[in-house]
């Protein structure tokens, strides 16, 4: 049972800066890193790993200070992007791997058999990694990693380019280690599920800058920018000035209510353009994107783009056609502003 | 591109590759043809010829030893460090391709002799230079090393640096990964490499014929007085064209072998580069 502090940790390279970061794990915490590209989601992770320079703060395992530490010392088990499976080992020999250098039997040890019966891999344990499929690869990357014993996991988007079989997979595997094995997580996705399923808490990092630190809730309530926000769901994401306040129709009825700056908006429901209320805008269809939970319209209403549901069984409009649709009872919540309501 | 001109470009790229494989087998093929096969097999059961062989093969290996062992480290640091002076070292392992080997040679030779320091040294070690095995080594190194140094560089260089950090992640000190990860990724291209510079080593004839025209009996060579092929050849070949004929076909004959041998293996799976088969 690990803890860890990282206490006012930066790092500067080729002129990007990231930090400072604080953030406590506690033992058996999952924290989701996440940020646009180029946010130093990845950097902060190298940083704890031990890959990057740190220009100060310190990393701190219990009481153990490891800011300098070796990779190999830190007891910090990274997974990089691609996973960095041994392509001359079998699946059997890199689950050992970590096993051998500490001299503890190889692929021979009981606590590899054990790993790969875990995982599902006893049936792969003689392939090499190129030949498995990717979510065959990630439990191959998670059964490594648990086999070295780590006090942290540190996995740089372990969703990847996963099939939706294979990420529930991943997931549950993913969950397993939280709740048995009590190891501290920090994962960076650009992932939702990922985050919303796994993460205690959300770290979000913007240009290098820590941002919001804590659980999901405050985040869905107040998003603090237009990333975020989609992040947390809202599909309808409209920066300040979008409309808002300065023309009528449907952004300019909610920026009455939620002021100019802003907003995220959750999924109107579409219907047909004849449907009467006081509170109907109208929306010219642009494409229609099917998907499990009904069809899905990139819309255009008073001249912003608007995402709409259409309910399983209507009748599909076509490019061109109209709409119609309102916007009580749509999440609706101020970016960077106050907290959320519905319109 | 219309039909006829993919036709066009088809026939060009056969006649050039065509011509140009032409000029590797011909030569070769004249050789095989022009001494008679009695002379041949005269010349491969003569003990002169014979001992000329088996003094190259083991002057070549040693060359090829040391080669490995001082040049699969230096393509290793090549690839993967950054230091003041690279460009300087960089030059320095090019220097024994662009200089001609007559030249090596006499450097060499100057650079070794026994009143030199170096020389006077290499003498009280027990490793003199001029005419014995430990001076073919000596060029043998030189000329051939750049080939396995820098296809060793090129094959660290291909390895993924996100295998290397992983395996220090899961417990790998720096050289652990490299031993574990890196020479078994990188061990093909090394392989090439060093197969190049056995090929050079064995055909290297400007710098012998400064350094060790003739060899005596010295280190691990224990036979006879004798040459290194290709200055043995070039002897016999202004006194005989047959013969010099015949000892190239024995030569090239062996070194054939040796490497279908090589290949073989390789492909039977049996040398450790076949990935995984390694034991590290």
């Amino acid at each position: 049972m690990t803890a860890w502090r990282l206490s006012g940790l930066s790092t500067e390279r080729a002129g990007f800066r990231l930090g400072p970061v604080d953030l406590a794990l506690a033992p058996g915490e999952t924290v989701a890193v996440l940020g646009r590209s180029g946010a130093g989601k990845t950097t902060l992770l190298r940083m704890v790993a031990g890959f990057q320079t740190i220009a100060s703060g310190s990393v701190r395992r219990d009481e153990d200070d490891v800011t300098h530490a070796p990779p190999e010392a830190r007891g910090a088990v990274y997974v990089p992007q691609g996973l960095g499976l041994f392509p001359h080992r079998t699946v059997r020999r890199n689950v050992a791997y970590p096993l051998e250098l500490r001299g503890g039997g190889g692929a021979a040890a009981p606590a590899v058999r054990e790993l790969l019966d875990r995982f599902g891999l006893a049936g792969l344990a003689d392939r090499r990694p190129p030949t498995l499929s990717s979510g065959e690869q990630q439990r191959v990357a998670l059964a490594r990693a648990l086999a070295a014993g780590p006090k942290l996991l540190l996995w740089d988007e372990p969703l990847g380019a996963l099939d939706l079989m294979a990420r529930e997979e991943l997931l549950a595997a993913l969950a397993s280690i939280r709740a048995r094995d009590k190891i501290p997580m920090l994962l960076v996705t650009h992932d939702p599920t990922l985050a919303l399923s796994l993460a205690d808490r959300w770290l979000l990092l913007d240009a290098g800058r820590a941002g919001y630190l804590g659980p999901v809730g405050p985040l869905v309530a107040a998003p603090p920018d237009p990333f975020a926000a989609r992040f947390v769901g809202y599909e309808n994401v409209y920066a300040g000035g979008d409309g808002g306040g300065t023309r009528p129709g449907f952004l300019g009825s909610l920026a009455d209510r939620f002021g100019p700056g802003g907003l995220a908006v959750g999924v109107p429901t579409a219907d047909a353009p004849s449907a009467r209320g006081t509170d109907r805008f109208l929306a010219t269809v642009d494409r229609v994107e099917p998907g499990p939970a009904g069809c899905t319209l990139a819309a255009v209403a008073d001249a912003v783009p608007v995402r709409l549901r259409l309910p399983p069984g209507s009748p599909v409009p076509r490019r061109g056609e109209s709409v119609s649709f309102r916007l009580a009872g749509v999440p609706v919540a101020p970016i960077g502003g106050a907290r959320a309501g519905e319109a | 591109m219309s039909g006829a001109a993919q036709a066009a470009a088809r026939g060009l790229r056969l006649v050039a590759s065509g011509s140009l494989l032409a000029l590797f087998v011909v030569p070769i093929v004249a050789l095989a043809l022009y001494p008679p096969l009695d002379t041949v097999l005269a010349e491969a059961a003569d003990p002169a010829v014979r001992a000329s062989v088996a003094f190259t093969l083991l002057a070549s290996g040693i060359a090829l030893a040391v080669t490995l062992l001082l040049g699969v480290p230096l393509g290793h640091l090549l690839a993967r460090r950054k230091f003041p002076g690279r460009s300087v070292v960089e030059a320095a392992v090019a220097l024994p391709v662009v200089v001609p080997h007559l030249i090596a040679g006499l450097a060499i030779l100057l650079a070794f002799a026994p009143q030199s320091p170096l020389g006077a040294l290499a003498v009280r070690l027990g490793v003199p230079v001029f005419a014995t095995v430990w001076g073919v080594v000596l060029v043998m190194v030189y000329v051939s090393a750049p080939y396995t140094v820098l296809a060793s560089e090129l094959a660290f260089r291909a390895v993924d640096d996100r295998l290397l950090e992983t395996a220090r992640s899961l417990g790998a000190s720096p050289t652990a990964a490299t031993r574990t990860i890196a020479l078994p990724l990188a061990l093909r291209g090394i392989v090439a490499g060093a197969l190049l510079s056995w090929a050079r080593a064995v055909s290297e004839i400007g710098g012998l014929l400064i350094v060790a025209y003739t060899v005596y009996p010295s280190g691990p060579y224990a036979g006879p007085v004798t040459s290194p092929i290709s200055v043995y050849i070039y002897t016999v070949y202004q006194i005989s064209l047959a013969q010099a004929a015949a000892i190239s076909v024995v030569f090239v004959l062996v070194a054939f072998a040796l490497f279908v041998l090589v290949r073989l293996v390789e492909r039977a799976g049996g040398l450790p580069w076949r990935a995984g088969a390694l034991p590290l």
